[in-house]
């Protein structure tokens, strides 16, 4: 699952260099797939390109400020090494990123810090900490130009000029090839456990969720899966203080209690259990199986399932962020048929179906990304025009050309 | 302070547009007599002024779009309006153009409790939102101090912070969806009223939000709710000079503690609001930072111990914590009587909100004071410690000649402290026409060419609020056509207002 027929990469290790090669494909009109270290190479749509532009190279940290809760990299350093850099003075990447590796079959070791901003994936965590976007506090980038510019800054709150963080923030590198980024981070909660109790329906699943997340608990995650011994079960992370996951434990037992069969989950074996959720592992995809995320409204998660589940465009599913999102396996037995079907179901559903995996040729002719309505998909465009007007930077990775 | 040169050829049609846009609106909802658009002339900032060409008060989403055709194909600029409390100018009128108020706007359109998501037009007050929604434990987080006549529609366009965003977020991490027009009357929706609605597709919503009325005017907008937490203390931390108090706010975030709010006033402060709350500060106090916390009682009872061990270390020479909502309330009173405080030592004053990385703090406290004795003019400091986000409050005298040119050079002269210092030059205001003329000292040319570009992707004429943000306009034609390499100023000869 790569792009079509790349034959050859550059993988410059300045913001300079990143530059010339650009101005040089703009005045040759040609277009290039942007990309980190590849690892999540079958995200999105393939692109037309033969040369490929790696910025994996680019992978220094400029500076870590802890007291101020904030650090600087190049988009090529890698997850891997941020999280440990950050890990000894306590902190965390809030947004959780997954590697998706497995689903791919890459090395998750190196997967980059710009890859987890170009894609915008956020992990389970999103329900309480935020996404992605929320934690990008300034980029510099090279526009479809070769122009250097910056935008954002390293301070918690800005309000100078446009939000061009947010802008290039799951832009999939079509907006500019960024060379910097500058990261709001967060503390680590200092206590973490993981509560396993049986699942009940979906309907009561969701009904339950909601019933936690009404209540200041800091729950950071909230999971119905099928475990790998086969059962069903529900998960809730529990964060904070040590005093204050005790608390919320207690309150969340009179919560739960009535279900009975609750496992508590102690830090480190929480901390496993999640980088297994974050990385989709309890799907346990098939090579041959599409993989898929859908988000929509917790409230109509359980007929959606439902439905699909019944049509035939469900194979094997969880659920996450309190049942706002589901990651399902799809037979790869007739592809384009199924794709259009769920499609169509979640459009329905007023939900939002994004092929996280599938032949080049599926994602080529449906897109990987759910199409948007005609005035917002020609805004998108004059935007990336305004980025890259002769369109050299991963020409049709979101959107599928007419 | 310029602005653009007005059209006399569109101020000439005044009659005739007023006309046209009684049709859209009805006829009660276009102001055009001098009494009645008079309170419209200036925002929060109320030392720049212009008399709107026309006021016109859309009743609903199809109205705002009929409004904006109606004046994109007439070339009559438009100045989206909430409820006229910016503080950097977003909303000064222009004499040739339509001020476009969203005051009639203001209806909580549905409240979905299970997803915690509700839906609001954007003439709603701020904290009509949580009062729509508390009587189910949730309320909306961001909460500037102008929250009680601040609209959300206003709150989007500056991308507002408050007390509370250090720990919860600004404004953009609370925005799901929005219903936007563009100046060519389409509307589009962005998101939805979920998370991850927007995913997909270029973050739009994201751009829009903190673009200061310069790219669309939002119609409706999805915002997150959260659980109202259990309990909130607060501390109240005395230092015997502002060096340890700025120490001590890098000392608590190092430790790990996010509190859910953390603000700093010196002692011209203190000294300003004990008059008025009847209350003496510790002598040897010559800074005080207030420390909320919030939680679960547990939760917060832990934390309160770890931050009163760590301003003890830091040298605080009084801790006083709350106990019951009644003392929260009261210490927080302090804070929050600050800016009339200093009003009554003074004519008139100046704030900026220029925002710098948190150990920079004592640098550029110093700093202002060596540029008070510059300019003669007194100050006083009372801000959002915990996210650097500098609120200094110059003292002047508008009756007095030369004096408020004094306090916006001593006002400019912070904010490129703080751009030198590593920050920004808003926090939580926006540039607007205030510090517009500035950008050029925190961004390149190429810098802002490329955000001018993004304004072309949205509004190709310039019709929408031109003449805030950028210290030129945009020229969308050119961008087209020209392309000059990295360094090369562009364009060295065009006007700059």
């Amino acid at each position: 699952m790569t792009d079509t027929q790349t034959i050859a990469s550059m993988r410059p290790a300045t913001t300079q260099d990143v530059a010339d090669i650009l101005m040089d494909a703009a005045s040759k009109g040609e277009p290039l797939v942007v990309r980190g270290n590849g690892t999540r190479v079958g995200l999105g749509n393939p692109v037309a390109a033969t040369r490929v532009l790696e910025l994996g190279g680019l992978d220094q940290i400029d500076f870590y400020d802890p007291d101020d809760l904030v650090i600087r990299a190049g988009v090529g350093a890698t997850l891997d090494n941020l999280e440990q850099v950050l890990a000894e003075k306590g902190q965390y990447l809030p947004f959780e990123p997954p590697r998706y590796a497995g689903l791919y079959g890459t090395n998750g070791a190196r997967s980059t810090l710009g890859g987890a901003v170009s894609t915008a994936l956020s992990g389970p965590r999103r329900i309480l900490t935020g996404a992605v976007r929320d934690f990008v506090l300034g980029v510099e980038g090279v526009n479809g130009q070769g122009d250097v510019f910056k935008a954002g800054g390293r301070t918690m709150k800005n309000v100078t000029g446009y939000d061009i963080s947010k802008l290039v923030t799951g832009a999939n590198g079509t907006l500019a090839a960024l060379t910097m980024l500058t990261i709001k981070v967060l503390p680590a909660p200092r206590a973490e456990v993981t509560l396993v109790l049986p699942a009940a329906t979906l309907e009561e699943d969701v009904a339950l969720f909601a019933r936690m997340r009404a209540l200041p608990l800091g729950i950071g995650g909230l999971v119905r899966r099928v475990n790998a011994a086969g059962v069903c079960e529900v998960l809730v992370r529990v964060e904070g203080t040590v005093p204050g996951v005790a608390g919320n434990q207690q309150v969340l037992n009179g919560l739960l209690g009535a279900r009975g069969g609750m496992v508590v989950l102690e830090q480190a074996q929480s901390h496993a259990l999640w980088a297994g959720v974050r990385e989709l592992d309890c799907l346990n995809a098939k090579p041959d199986e599409l993989v898929w995320r859908v988000n929509l409204p917790a409230t109509t998660m359980p007929t959606f399932v439902e439905q699909a589940r019944k049509a035939g465009c469900i194979n094997r599913f969880f659920v996450d962020w309190a049942g706002g999102v589901v990651f399902s396996t799809m037979r790869g037995v007739q592809p384009e048929v199924d794709t259009l079907r769920y499609r169509k179901m979640a459009e329905k559903a007023g939900a939002r179906a994004t092929i996280l995996r599938a032949p080049d040729a599926v994602r080529a002719q449906f897109g990987a990304f759910p199409p948007v309505s005609a005035g917002v998909a020609a805004l998108a465009a004059r935007t990336r025009t305004a980025f890259d007007p002769a369109g050299i930077l991963n020409p049709g990775r979101m959107t599928v050309q007419a | 302070m310029q602005m653009p040169e007005p059209s006399q050829a569109i101020i000439s049609q005044r009659d005739a547009l007023a006309q046209g846009l009684r049709q859209i609106v009805g006829k009660d909802w276009v102001i055009s007599d001098d009494a009645q658009r008079r309170p419209y002339q200036c925002d929060g900032i109320t030392a720049y002024m212009a008399m709107p060409l026309l006021v016109v008060l859309p009743g609903c989403a199809d109205e705002v779009q009929a409004v904006l055709r109606f004046c994109n194909e007439k070339g009559v600029k438009i100045v989206p309006r909430g409820s006229g409390t910016s503080l950097s100018g977003g909303a000064l009128p222009l004499e040739d153009g339509v001020l476009l108020v969203t005051s009639r706007l203001c209806n909580v359109l549905a409240v979905d409790e299970h997803n915690r998501v509700a839906r609001v037009q954007p003439g709603v007050p701020n904290i009509k939102i949580t009062e729509a929604v508390s009587h189910l434990g949730l309320c909306y987080m961001p909460d500037p101090s102008s929250q009680l006549i601040s609209t959300i529609g206003g709150n989007v366009a500056e991308n507002a912070g408050g007390v509370h965003c250090l720990k919860y977020g600004v404004t953009a991490n609370h925005i799901l969806g929005m219903q936007a027009v563009l100046m060519t009357g389409e509307m589009v929706e962005l998101g939805g009223a979920y998370l991850g609605a927007a995913e997909g597709e270029l973050d739009l919503m994201g751009v829009l939000t903190g673009s200061e009325g310069l790219l669309a005017v939002v119609t409706e907008i999805a915002v997150r709710l959260e659980p109202v937490p259990e309990v909130a203390r607060v501390i109240s931390m005395s230092f015997p000079s502002v060096e340890e108090a700025c120490a001590c706010v890098g000392a608590i975030i190092g430790v790990g503690v996010i509190p859910a709010g953390l603000e700093f006033m010196d002692r011209k402060v203190l000294d300003a609001v004990s008059v008025l709350i009847k209350e003496k500060f510790d002598d040897r106090t010559a800074a005080l930072l207030l420390c909320e916390l919030d939680g679960t009682a547990v939760e917060v009872d832990a934390l309160v111990g770890v931050v009163s061990d760590v301003a003890r270390a830091q040298g605080a020479i009084e801790l006083k914590v709350s106990t019951t909502e009644e003392e929260r309330q009261r210490i927080w009173s302090s804070r929050k009587l600050a800016f009339s405080a200093i009003g009554k030592l003074c004519p008139d004053y100046y704030c900026t909100d220029g925002t710098i990385p948190r150990n920079k703090l004592p640098e550029v406290l110093n700093k202002m004071a060596d540029m008070s004795k510059k300019y003669g003019l007194d100050y006083a400091n009372c801000f959002h410690a915990g996210d650097g986000n500098l609120h200094p409050i110059i003292m002047y005298d508008a009756a007095k000649p030369g004096d408020l040119e004094k306090a916006e050079e001593f006002g400019a002269d912070v904010l490129i402290a703080c751009v030198d210092a590593g920050g920004v030059l808003s926090g939580e205001h926006g540039i607007g026409v205030e510090k517009r003329d500035l950008m050029t000292h925190q961004f390149t040319e190429i810098d802002l060419q490329q955000q001018q570009m993004v304004k072309c992707a949205f509004d190709p004429k310039d019709l929408l609020n031109p003449g805030k943000m950028f210290p030129t306009l945009c020229r969308c034609a050119e961008f087209g056509r020209m392309h000059v390499h990295n360094g090369n100023l562009r364009f060295a000869d065009i006007p700059r207002f």
